[in-house]
């Protein structure tokens, strides 16, 4: 036997009753030829029963690791560890969390146990926004923020219930907080699986691929939004020690209100690209190939995330130009 | 021929290796315990099987889904599974459900002396002889359960430290014994004076039982899946490094303000499993690619390898209570099963 790959882990999020339920139905029970297992919390909806739906608790503990913030998910290191002493190899986990769990956990599990990292990765956070109802839940509670914030693909769902202008108006909204995930817009959550699950979205070279909105720096801010991103290219090449001490830095010191950081970066006397992606204060990186031939090299950077209007994000970008 | 290939590869066969019986199963080895001189193994489809010297492994299926946890008792074994069943096995392969709790999951069990224990999320259950079963509600989820040598006590882990419920005569008290972090396997002193977690920040902790004294036991590179007492002194013989860390409990401080000392120590890869040899002070080192050491508790001697590497984790060590046999069984399902004792009653025919 052999089952050393890493399984792919898909986090679906989303406020209670936009439709995450019957996601998770279509995915168990649709003739994929897939074996996928789904881990369920306590408050989710009735209506699952299959041998590969295990329940979960959602409690979260905080790592000894001096990191003041980093809170991790111990149920999640617990079963997905049951799960990779099973005799069949799954295709993928996808963990359901309720409407009001912050994606922060469940994402920093996989950066900081070993044993997860080694036998899974996280795949993509996936979430489920009603379209009649995304507007208001976004005034009324920060969770329904943070998770479009979180997501790398958002499942508009029930766009049938709304017309046309409003569907735009839910749009725009959700392009203001997270511009660079993916937005399907569907009724009954009727996409495609092979666009929700085994995405490899947390890859670093699928940085590279994201939607064309991540390469444009001049996104709107819009301060009524409690979340907000800001990107910055640079065309001049950085220089690699100015940019891991102020990025370091910032992480260490910004980290809890830096939800999601990503770049592509071009240092100055390195042959390949640079790509990193980061929750909170975790953050991966590594070299991802040489430069496509003819085109120009630049450094473009992305952060969601609250009051990064006074982190001098722009200045301590710029300082970071070689030269 | 195969022999002097054995030696340009470096790897040349063990005499367990060539006198012992090797088994391909389909699903990783997740626990083994033995009861007397019958080995029980558990695996990830759900399958028991049980090894006895001069016989065929017998099996059973006895889980549904991975077998998560096992303990040996007097002539049966208790097992938990991921399809929530709490079981009791004879060693002639009788299956007695004694609780399933569904899709919820049985992480961990115990028994001492008839009272059987396990645990399934934040609860613990424990059903005693003509008593009515009794259910221990706790703050998280629990990593791991140990009953005290004497039975008087039963250590449950958790987040946030450890619950430790005393029997009285008429009812179970708590008391609580915290340190930040999540803690996992939990083990008593073969004293009874402390008690000792794996962490999931690489390292163990410990508490004197009489005072709630802290112990850190730190510094390992990776997370400290297995260990065990010892000897005489007793040590704790722990896993996670690459070599085998050995912490002493003898005197009154334990290991206190002492540095552990270290064996086995060829190991390419971390250890992943301990199994003792008590009465000479020895152990069996199991790593991660595979290679089974066995070294006395002594950094002046050198350790002898019992299983060459083979590229699978070692997920179970276990040595038969007469000594006789041992079986050594990995995560893609392989198992080594052998005889290992002399006519002269010593272990040294590895």
């Amino acid at each position: 036997m052999e089952n050393t790959s890493q399984v792919p882990v898909t986090v679906l999020t989303g406020f209670l009753g936009a439709g995450k339920t019957t996601l998770l139905n279509r995915i168990l029970t649709e003739q994929h030829g897939r074996k996928y297992a789904v881990i369920v919390n306590e408050f989710g909806e009735q209506g699952i029963d299959n041998d590969l739906v295990v329940d979960a608790d959602e409690e979260v503990f905080e790592m000894n690791n001096g990191c003041i913030c980093c809170t991790v998910r111990g149920d999640l290191i617990r079963i997905l560890s049951g799960l990779m002493k099973r005799a069949d190899q799954l295709d993928a986990i996808i963990v359901e969390t309720t409407g009001l769990a912050d994606p922060a956990p469940v994402a920093q599990t996989f950066f900081v146990d070993e044993d997860v990292a080694d036998r899974t990765k996280l795949d993509a956070i996936v979430t489920v926004a009603d379209a009649v109802h995304l507007s208001s839940q976004l005034t009324d509670h920060h969770e329904a923020e943070e998770q479009i914030a979180f997501a790398d693909v958002v499942l508009l769902n029930k766009i049938e219930l709304v017309d046309e202008g409003a569907l735009k108006k839910v749009n725009n909204r959700i392009r203001k907080i997270n511009p660079f995930a993916k937005i399907i817009k569907t009724t009954r959550c009727d996409a495609p699986l092979d666009e929700i699950v085994g995405l490899n979205a947390f890859s670093l070279d699928r940085v590279l691929k994201i939607e064309p909105d991540f390469l444009e720096s001049d996104h709107d801010h819009d301060h009524d939004d409690d979340v907000t991103s800001v990107s910055f290219v640079a065309d001049n090449p950085l220089d690699m020690e100015k940019f891991q001490a102020w990025f370091g830095n910032l992480l260490r010191t910004k980290g809890q209100d830096i939800l999601r950081s990503k770049g592509i970066l071009d240092f100055a006397g390195e042959e390949e690209r640079y790509v990193f992606q980061g929750v909170h204060m975790l953050m991966d990186a590594s070299p991802m190939g040489s430069w496509p031939k003819g085109k120009a090299r630049s450094s473009r950077i992305v952060f969601i995330g609250r009051n990064l209007d006074t982190m001098g994000l722009k200045e301590g970008f710029d300082n970071c130009k070689a030269g | 021929m195969s022999n002097s290939l054995d030696q340009l590869n470096g790897s040349k066969k063990t005499p367990l290796e060539q006198k012992g019986d090797h088994f391909s199963f389909d699903a990783p080895v997740t626990e083994a315990v033995s009861v007397g001189d019958t080995i029980a193994v558990g695996f990830g489809d759900g399958t028991i099987r049980f090894f006895r010297p001069e016989h065929k492994p017998y099996e059973i299926k006895a889980h549904s889904g991975v077998v998560l946890c096992m303990v040996g008792c007097e002539n049966s074994i208790l097992t938990g599974g991921d399809d929530g069943r709490f079981l009791e096995i004879s060693t002639d392969g009788d299956i007695k459900e004694i609780a399933n709790f569904g899709s919820r999951w049985v992480d961990s069990v115990a028994e001492y002396k008839g009272d059987r224990v396990c645990s399934s999320d934040n609860f613990v259950h424990i059903w005693s002889k003509d008593k009515e079963k009794k259910s221990f509600e706790h703050q998280s989820t629990i990593g791991g359960l140990s009953f005290s040598p004497n039975g008087k006590y039963l250590a449950v882990s958790r987040y946030g430290g450890v619950t430790v419920w005393q029997r009285g005569k008429n009812k179970w008290s708590s008391a609580n014994y915290s340190w930040k972090g999540s803690h996992g396997k939990i083990t008593f002193s073969p004293d009874g004076k402390y008690i000792v977690t794996s962490m999931q920040e690489n390292q163990l902790h410990g508490w004197r039982l009489s005072d709630k004294a802290d112990l850190a036991m730190s510094g390992y590179p990776a997370k400290i899946k297995s260990f065990n007492w010892v000897g005489e002194t007793p040590y704790l013989v722990t896993s996670g490094a690459s070599e085998a860390v050995c912490w002493p409990f003898d005197g009154k401080e334990g290991p206190m303000g002492r540095k552990p000392v270290c064996v086995a120590s060829g190991g390419k890869q971390y250890a992943t499993y301990i199994e003792a040899l008590s009465e000479e002070n020895a152990v069996f080192i199991g790593f991660k690619d595979g290679l089974v050491l066995l070294s006395e508790i002594d950094e002046k001697k050198n350790s002898i390898t019992v299983r060459n590497s083979t590229g699978s984790e070692v997920s179970a060590i276990v040595v038969s209570a007469s000594r006789s046999h041992i079986l050594i069984g990995d995560i893609k399902g392989n198992i080594l099963w052998s005889l290992i004792k002399s006519e002269n009653n010593e272990v040294k025919n590895v």
